[in-house]
């Protein structure tokens, strides 16, 4: 069975959202209050249509002049003028009293003009209220209103009618008696939170055709227009088919002595958290694992939401690690987005394009507790976000290393914090403090690793200048006065101690001869 | 009165520019050319297009009469079932191209204000039926 006759609205990531487009003749009632972009979208629908889609189009204005709106188009690139000189579009200005009367006549002169043209597409923006805005409309001008958009079906246009509506509000059940009537009805929305603003779109109803609920994000960019980001949460199809199931592979850590204790390396398309409190070297860790990859021949990406790009090549520098080489050389990218403001949608879009682009084999993000920050650890979205991250990594069989920051400096609580996500993490590595006598001495701890034999004993890890990161060995020739750590127990806890047996087994064995 | 020198360019550069463009004769003319400048396709009625520029009816219809007889401008036939009206302005060749850039001068205060001095000194205001005739003659043709 052949499916709708969808007209593609041309709008980056709205087309999407609404599975390919609007059913062809629908009438699109689109919402929201000022300043939400109501006439920017209308205007893109009918110049996308007229300049990509072959569709002719027509533009119904009230207040705003023509040269107005050609001008702000100019903005997005978008030539309104050749159009119109073309006879692709029409942009006409009238009365919201002259339209209601016209287009309940059969001779209608507007729509009559839009036909000289072939119009397929038309844009109202700012279509008068039933009766005054109330809640119900009188039953006369909700039948005015149907004969309105049979006017409009009549010609077989698909039909953006902008209203500015601000009635609806969260928790109210109201709804406006355009919305019954129209065939789709498309929400804009500004969201404060904290002192920004940004804006949403959702699709409340939409006959005809499948789409995905819910508020995405969406921004208004000069020199292109509309940018819909799909909403973090909504589920993307195929992507948990997509992500091969590989036992074997695995990818090297980059830190000497790590690839022993970890079987070997990550698996591909794993997730691992590093988690530790600032100054440990989860950072340098991640250099290292991102210049492995260079080093192997494999894509590599760092996002940073912690340091610049240029502060990292030089830290980088600092342990002997020369990444311009390996950014010239196409191996490596690194990537910095402040952390102030993150729109999640927005933000999870440029990661899925570096993605698909760059196709990386690793990736390292610095760091989740910046992002926790951010979007808060508490709720949906940050575990959602996550979720998201982790889905989109093994999609594309991405060895995905995560930076955590734990908040205790000496001991941990809990490996994760309050993020509560460790269900979703392959590999956990504990870094830590550990105070011997007068001095802090790192340790490393794999905590977790799905899939695999872990012993989880604490090894000693040390960050020499112009080297870099490496795991001690378990027991070293050291001087007197400075024990290995395997002479120690309660390292990661908050009470390290010196053992008083030598190995597990002596101890057992006091341990039965006490009991006896 | 042109105070300086420029003031005095300045004038004189108008009433060259007014004297290219004869259809516009008067207040009313500028303020409605510019109006279907700035709204080159309008579906209104006369009575909402002379509240837009704020003159009366009647210097109005006389104004579209005139941009339509200079071909400067199509309206549909009025219809019975339609009150309104669509007026598509026709800026095309010489003459068009003097009123563009009569409106261009008009766009700021201080150049509309010289226009209508120009249009005064041609004795065309409104106010002054015993406009030139020669002037009459031109904007025909």
């Amino acid at each position: 069975m052949p499916g709708p006759d969808l007209v593609k609205t041309g709008i980056a990531g709205l087309d999407e959202i609404l599975s390919g487009g609007i059913p062809r003749g629908n009438v699109i009632l689109l919402e929201g209050a000022i300043g939400c972009g109501k006439t920017t979208l209308g205007v893109e629908f009918i110049y996308r249509g007229a300049s990509q889609f072959g569709e002719p189009g027509v533009i119904v204005l009230f207040e705003v002049s023509p040269d107005k709106i050609i001008r702000d188009a100019r903005c997005f690139g978008w030539d309104l003028r050749e159009l119109e000189r073309t006879g692709r579009l029409r942009i006409v200005f009238t009365s919201r009293e002259v339209l209601w009367q016209e287009l309940q006549q059969a001779d209608s002169m507007l729509l009559e003009d839009a036909a000289r043209i072939g119009a397929r597409r038309i844009f109202i923006d700012g279509v008068p209220r039933l009766a005054g805005g109330n809640s119900n409309g009188t039953p006369d001008a909700r039948s005015a209103f149907h004969v309105f958009t049979e006017g409009l079906h009549r010609e077989n246009l698909t039909a953006v009618l902008a209203i500015e509506a601000s009635a609806y509000h969260p928790g109210q059940n109201g709804s406006l008696p355009e919305e019954s009537i129209a065939d789709t009805v498309i929400r804009l929305r500004m969201e404060e939170s904290q002192r920004a603003v940004s804006r949403s779109v959702e699709i409340v109803k939409s006959r005809g055709h499948d789409y995905q609920m819910g508020r995405h994000t969406f921004r208004i960019i000069d020199g292109l227009g509309l940018q819909v980001y799909r909403r973090v949460q909504a589920p993307r199809p195929g992507r948990d088919r997509a992500a091969a199931y590989d036992p074997t592979t695995r990818i090297s850590t980059g830190v000497p002595g790590l690839d022993a204790l970890a079987n070997g390396g990550y698996f591909i398309g794993s997730t691992t958290v590093v988690a530790g409190i600032s100054g440990v070297g989860k950072s340098v860790m991640g250099l290292q694992y991102i210049a492995e990859g260079a080093r192997r021949g494999e894509r590599s990406l760092m996002l940073s939401l912690d340091e610049q790009v240029q502060q990292i090549l030089r830290n980088a520098a600092s342990i002997g690690l020369d990444l311009p080489r390996e950014i010239e050389r196409g191996l490596l990218r690194l990537e910095y987005e402040p952390p102030q403001e993150i729109e999640v949608d927005a933000h999870f879009y440029h990661i899925e394009k570096l993605v698909e682009e760059f196709e990386p084999k690793r990736v390292v993000i610095d760091s989740l507790s910046t992002y926790g920050s951010s979007l808060g650890t508490q709720g949906r979205v940050f575990r959602d976000f996550f979720h998201a991250l982790v889905a989109l990594m093994k999609e594309h069989q991405i060895a995905a290393v995560y930076n955590h920051e734990n908040p205790e400096m000496l001991g941990m609580g809990s490996m994760m914090g309050d993020f509560q996500m460790s269900s979703l993490v392959d590999n956990i590595i504990l870094m830590n403090w550990a105070e011997l006598g007068d001095t802090f001495r790192l340790g490393m701890t794999i905590a977790k690793m799905r899939g695999n034999p872990v012993n989880r004993v604490t090894h000693e890890v040390e960050i020499l200048d112009g080297q870099g990161m490496r795991v001690l060995p378990r027991v070293l020739p050291v001087p007197a006065e400075q024990q290995p750590f395997s002479s120690y127990a309660g390292l990661v806890s908050r009470a390290p101690e010196r053992r008083r047996f030598t190995d597990h087994a002596d101890e057992r064995r006091s341990r039965d001869r006490s009991r006896r | 009165m042109p105070t300086s020198f420029d003031d005095q360019k300045q004038l004189e550069l108008t009433k060259r520019l007014v004297a290219r463009t004869p259809i516009i004769q008067n207040a009313c003319d500028l303020d409605l050319m510019a109006f279907l400048h700035r709204h080159p396709r309008a579906l209104l009625t006369t009575e909402q297009l002379a509240g837009f520029v704020g003159y009366n009816l009647k210097e109005v219809a006389k104004a579209l009469d005139s941009f339509i007889e200079a071909g400067l401008l199509a309206r549909t036939t009025q219809q019975s079932m339609h009150a309104a009206r669509m007026f598509v302005l026709l800026l095309g060749g010489r003459q068009g191209e003097g009123v563009k850039a009569l409106l261009e001068l008009g766009s700021m205060r201080v150049g509309r204000q010289s226009i209508l001095e120009a249009l005064d000194a041609h004795g065309t205001r409104p106010d002054q039926p015993d406009a030139s005739p020669e002037l009459r003659l031109v904007k025909r043709g």
